[in-house]
This record gives structure tokens, sequence and C-alpha cells, in this order.
């Protein structure tokens, strides 16, 4: 079970790293995407996942990764972010359901770039409670 | 022409199929950085209790934004996509050595002269993959 102790806490800016150009390609041709400049829509997941690790790290927490199922995406975008844009995420436990037993976990991340919100990403994981 | 008013909710705007393999898994792994063995590993995903490698829900949802970014290049409006989400409903099931199809169809949810949002639906096979995804453009 998470600590739903949790809800409400947000993890420190990550810091800021630019977009690389190459990235950017790989993750399109990996979806046959044309390869331009543009960041794929899809293609925050590969910050905002990573931005989350000190959650699955901190045993306070309990999450256990290998109990998880991704089963809710959202992405708002404010701004078409472009290859060589600086990021930094900020994510946010902002829900924690517990449904017979497991837990729906709901983290917002924001994505922001020379100060202001980017981006904003839902992720919604399934965590499996000991039983199931 | 360049503005949404002509779409109407209900209106099927599109339907396309992609054909995905176990290497389009391990290009999408490489790419995207999440290497879980489900998608690249039988054995990994019978342990988990899948019956076979099944594809990353975000490599599906990634086909989902090609379909709808083509659609909009085609349709020559020029837009954003500000809002894209998707809800991960059952996984798509890729077998060795075979070809599955992703199957997409895109109908007009709502719209008006700035902004269109479509309900995506996708199929593989019988079962619905993403119970539905949505994306919405606004004009520029």
């Amino acid at each position: 079970m998470l600590n739903t102790s949790y809800v409400g806490r947000s993890l420190p800016a990550t810091e800021p790293v630019a977009i690389s150009a190459d990235s950017v390609s790989r993750f399109a041709h990996a979806l046959g995407l044309s390869d331009t400049a543009a960041v794929p829509p899809t293609y925050l997941i590969s910050l905002t996942l990573p931005a989350a690790d000190p959650l699955i790290a901190d045993p306070e927490f309990g999450l256990d990764w290998s109990k998880v199922l991704h089963r809710d995406q959202r992405f708002v975008y404010h701004r078409e972010l472009r290859a060589g844009d600086e990021v930094s995420c900020v994510p946010t436990v902002e829900s924690i359901k517990t449904v017979a037993g497991s837990d729906l976990l709901s983290l917002r991340t924001e994505v922001r770039s020379s100060g202001e919100t980017v981006a904003e990403v839902w992720t919604t994981l399934f965590v499996a409670g000991d039983a199931a | 022409m360049s503005d949404f008013t002509e779409f109407e909710a209900g209106q099927v705007v599109f339907a396309t199929s992609f054909p995905v393999s176990r290497e389009d898994l391990v290009a999408y792994a490489d790419a995207s950085g999440d290497h879980n063995p489900i998608h690249l590993d039988e054995a990994a995903a019978k342990a988990a209790g899948l019956p076979d490698v099944i594809a990353h829900g975000m490599f599906t949802m990634g086909l989902v934004s090609r379909a709808v970014l083509e659609w909009l290049d085609a349709s020559g409006r020029d837009a954003n996509l500000t809002d894209f989400s998707a809800k991960f409903a059952k996984p798509v099931v890729v077998p060795a050595g075979v070809t599955v199809n992703v199957d997409v169809e895109a109908k007009v949810r709502k719209s008006d002269a700035d902004s269109v949002e479509l309900t995506i639906s996708v199929r593989s096979g019988a079962d619905k993959v993403l119970a539905p995804a949505r994306a919405t453009f606004t004009l520029r």
C-alpha cells in the first residue's frame, strides 16, 4: 500500500536539461513520425517518468515498480517544444485512491521551460496490492 | 476552410492501421528509455501473468499521435495539439515473428471555429486497446 500522506507533495524541480536533437529524432523515428525539430507529443513521458524516480527510491512511499500498470495518460500542451529547449520537471502526487486493496496513483508533472509551464502531464498508475 | 467549422460531432475523419512487430518494440524501448522486459522478453511477460510480450501503452499512444498529426497535416490546417489523453484498457499482444495490426479510427467529439476534439478508438484484433483516446487541436 502506498503512503497516502504523500498526497499533495511535490518533488524538487529536476535540473534543467536541453532536449537533444538526437533524442527527438530517435523518438520520432521509433513511432514513424516525420523527423523535425518539433518534440513528439508523447516524448515528454521520457522526461516525466524518470523525474518521479525519487518516489520509487523512497521506501517511505512504498511504490513497488514491479506491481505497476499504466492506466491513464494525459498531456496538456501550453506551448510547442523544440529540440534544444531546456526543460525541468516538477512531479506532484495528485491523488491516491485505494480500490479493493490496490492503489490508483495519479502523478501530475509540470514541465517548465524558461520559467513558464509549457506542459502538464498526468500519469495514473495501477499499483497491485499484495493480494492481487 | 482553414478553421474547424465544417466538422460535425460523430463524423468519422480517418481510419488507419499500423503494423507492429517485436522489432518496433525494441526500437521504442531504446528511444524512450522504457526497458521493462514485459515489452521485450516472452519469459518476463509470462512471469508477469501476461499471455506474451505486450506493446508499451505509450508506444500505442505514440502511434495514435502519429495518426492524428498526419490527419491534421493532410487537412491543411495550422493548429497545435493542445490536449491528448488515453486510457489503457487492454494490452496489444505481440507474439514473436508476426506482425499485429493496431487499427485506429477517429471521430469528431465536438468542434467549433477554433478547435476540434477527436475521440479515437484503437483496436488490436477484437480488443479495444484504448478506451478511448482523445485529442484536441487548437488553431494557432
